[in-house]
């Protein structure tokens, strides 16, 4: 409490001396703002949580992209910097942490985000200011008109054509088709992409069991899968949760009876849990870096990431760091700077290669038409080496016949 | 229950010396959050810490004044930011009467709420109040043709909004925060208000001895109904200002973990004290913050900070200060 009489204490000199400074502390970060050149890129995404290890891919291919640019000279002269932050997988989080990269650090443009409802809400942060926002989650939810705006592009795959890929290669008219899923977008999407591929290919469901996000214990939902004894079973879930499912599904001899088959089939996952556990899964796939033999593009992008990175190779979830990010600098290049209209042309005009083969976003829902591929799990005696995971299957070409049509998103056409 | 024997007091007659130091009690408080902005890293953390600040002061009055460890106060934090961005998305209320329709809609959930679990004690109330507000999560989870489900509530941006004839830009974070900051203030001066009525000492009175309030003559049970109600009103204003600051709701905010953060920050800034709430909200926010952008391991610190607290520093922050001011007493 103060004593009556205290006011009198600040002097005229006090206070107008506390006045300047409080003026000059205001004017400071534009006076910063008038001499900095740096063009900076938000990158929010979950460092800690189940995803972690995904997420870390994710940041070293994103510094690699940006590192590349730099080492040529940067764009127009000006350096890019990549200013990671943890959402902690958490969408209040990550809308915080991203209005923070707007309003306080002045970024140009935001890359990243992994997991559904995370991309969304920074999506909404980012449009409503009119902030460029590529994410580089498979989400289907952001390419339909309701979050759809012209600042949101969306670099990964979606639900609906990695399933119809995995599907083609998978199933066959009159097989029984049983379904474990993750109870939240992702594993919901993904559920819904195999069934509208199921019902076109003629294979028919025998059930569906959902689990909660982040289950550790997957023996309840075992037998009752055998019991209806399907051809294939088709676990949609993501990060720890696909190892640990199939670890236990394994440990129940699922196998023996059916053909297991994941949407996503994880780099990180089947290093976690080994070959034997991961043996014949066949899931569908961004990238892999056995594609070098196929690509120079994919060969490129593996020897300067092993060149950054001590040896490494890239995983698919990184990949997507590497191309969000990558395709971006390229649209900055191509419209001379940072105004944003221009890079939002530049970006629906891009016809972009960084990782796999020919790649551009489609006009209407800026979902990037690209290839999907389908791998196999190798067996531990035909693996060539540690790094040896998986077969490729298939590498379906992008078109834009694997998308849901643009009316069907609600754009006008 | 503040009796300080200061020459103000003295001077006038009681009604009005104590009104003239209620108010200082606010005002010193809107003081503090009016520099906050230019006092921490960021504008979008300053916000949340007025946020936090209202949710935990209204938790305050529940778990600090009334001495009722709940467990759910996510619940009502959740409820207020769902309804005020689903009556603006999908209803096109304005933005004010958004707000309003949600407190109301909130404090009814708190009374159904506080009906069931009131009646229980000690660790059956946070039990009951914790399975409760699990409900409300789920509740959310399914209905999402209205929440959103999963990818949580989206699509009611309020980037301009209409103060008394001027258009204010709400996007700008400046004026973001002095407008939330006027409901904070509101919620500040209703909450002082509470605590300084007969009705104040009444709750107070509970926490000490709930045998001898009863025998005293007070209705315990109605007391901690209405106590339950105002502190769920208070923690829905939170959410409010939540949705209206990120322009989503995710579903997060109805998890047990939001509540347990409640819980957390009320103990880091100081139950039982009138600006603790805000203390507490400001120094988990900044820690989570800071220390996030050094180490992804910044769980460790937070956690190890938080067991140095409960061991060393059980008033909390702002608690242990006044007492080493000396100011224990007056509580402010």
């Amino acid at each position: 409490m103060s004593k009556s009489g205290s006011t009198s204490k600040i002097t005229r000199r006090t206070a107008l001396a506390g006045l300047s400074a409080g003026a000059a502390l205001l004017a400071m970060p534009r006076i910063g703002r008038a001499a900095d050149e740096t063009i900076r890129i938000g990158f929010p995404t979950p460092l800690t949580g189940p995803f972690a290890a995904e997420a870390r891919d994710q940041v070293k291919c994103a510094e690699l992209a940006v590192k590349l640019v730099n080492d040529k000279g940067g764009i127009g002269g000006r350096k890019v910097e990549l200013l990671v932050r943890d959402d902690k997988l958490n969408a209040g989080e990550a809308a915080t942490r991203t209005l923070e990269l707007i309003e306080k650090d002045k970024v140009h443009a935001v890359v990243g985000a992994l997991s559904s409802a995370v991309q969304l809400a920074v999506n909404e942060v980012t449009r409503a200011r009119g902030v460029i926002y590529v994410s580089i989650s498979q989400s289907d939810t952001i390419n339909e008109a309701k979050d759809f705006s012209k600042y949101t592009f969306h670099e990964a795959l979606n639900p609906h054509m990695t399933t119809a890929a995995v599907a083609r290669q998978t199933l066959k008219k009159g097989m029984k088709v049983a379904h474990l899923v993750a109870d939240y977008a992702y594993g919901h999407e993904m559920l819904r992409g195999f069934k509208r591929a199921q019902a076109a290919i003629g294979a028919d469901n025998v059930g569906e069991i959902l689990h909660p996000f982040g289950a550790a214990d997957y023996s309840t939902f075992m037998p009752r899968l055998m019991s209806l004894r399907p051809d294939v079973l088709c676990i949609s879930n993501f990060g720890r949760d696909q190892a640990n499912a199939i670890k236990q599904a394994v440990d129940f001899g699922v196998k023996q009876q059916m053909k297991i088959v994941v949407p996503v089939i994880l780099h990180n996952q089947r290093l976690a849990v080994g070959p034997d556990v991961f043996e014949g899964v066949v899931g569908g796939a961004n990238y892999y870096w056995g594609l070098e033999s196929q690509s120079k593009s994919a060969a490129a992008f593996n020897a300067a990431f092993k060149a950054a990175n001590g040896g490494a190779i890239p995983t698919d979830y990184g990949a997507y760091g590497y191309s969000g990010v990558g395709s971006l600098l390229a649209a900055m290049q191509t419209a001379g700077g940072t105004d944003t209209d221009k890079v939002v042309d530049a970006l629906e005009k891009l016809q972009y290669d960084l990782t796999k083969g020919p790649q551009h976003y489609r006009k209407c829902d800026h979902q990037s038409v690209q290839s999907v591929l389908v791998l196999e799990s190798k067996k531990k005696s035909a693996m060539a080496g540690d790094n040896d995971l998986f077969a490729i299957l298939a590498n379906d070409t992008g078109s834009d016949d694997m998308l849901r049509s643009c009316s069907e998103l609600g754009h006008a056409t | 229950m503040t009796h300080p024997s200061s020459g103000e007091a003295l001077a006038k007659p009681a009604p009005g010396g104590l009104g003239r130091l209620l108010d200082h009690r606010v005002l010193l408080s809107i003081a503090v959050l009016a520099i906050l902005p230019w006092l921490l890293p960021s504008k979008a953390l300053a916000v949340n810490v007025l946020i936090y600040g209202v949710v935990v002061m209204g938790y305050n009055l529940l778990f600090g004044y009334t001495g009722l460890l709940s467990f759910g106060q996510a619940a009502f934090f959740g409820a207020g930011a769902y309804f005020t961005g689903i009556a603006i998305g999908r209803y096109g209320v304005p933005w004010f009467a958004a707000v309003a329709i949600a407190v109301f809609l909130s404090t009814c959930l708190a009374a159904v709420i506080g009906i069931i679990s009131t009646r229980t004690r000690g660790i059956y109330f946070s039990m009951v109040t914790l399975a409760l507000a699990q409900l409300v999560y789920y509740v959310a989870l399914q209905a999402s043709s209205f929440t959103g489900g999963e990818n949580g509530l989206r699509g009611f941006t309020v980037d301009r909004i209409n103060l008394f004839g001027l258009q204010v830009n709400f996007l700008d974070p400046v004026n973001k925060y002095y407008v939330l900051m006027a409901f904070a203030a509101l919620a500040m001066w209703f909450q002082s208000r509470i605590l300084n009525s007969p009705f104040g000492a009444v709750i107070e009175a509970i926490r000490e001895n709930e045998q001898r309030a009863r025998a005293c003559g007070y209705d315990v049970e109605r007391s901690k109904l209405v106590v339950f109600m105002l502190s769920g009103a208070t923690s829905s204003l939170g959410g409010c200002m939540l949705a209206l600051h990120l322009s989503i709701v995710p579903l997060d905010i109805l998890h047990y973990q939001t509540s347990g953060m409640i819980v957390m920050m009320v103990l880091l800034g100081g139950a039982r004290s009138f600006f603790g709430p805000f203390v507490g909200a400001a120094s988990f926010l900044i820690l989570e913050d800071v220390i996030s952008l050094w180490t992804p391991h910044w769980q460790i610190f937070v956690g190890a900070i938080f067991v140095l607290f409960v061991l060393f520093l059980p008033k909390g922050i702002w608690g242990t200060l006044l007492d080493t001011l000396g100011i224990g007493k007056a509580r402010r």
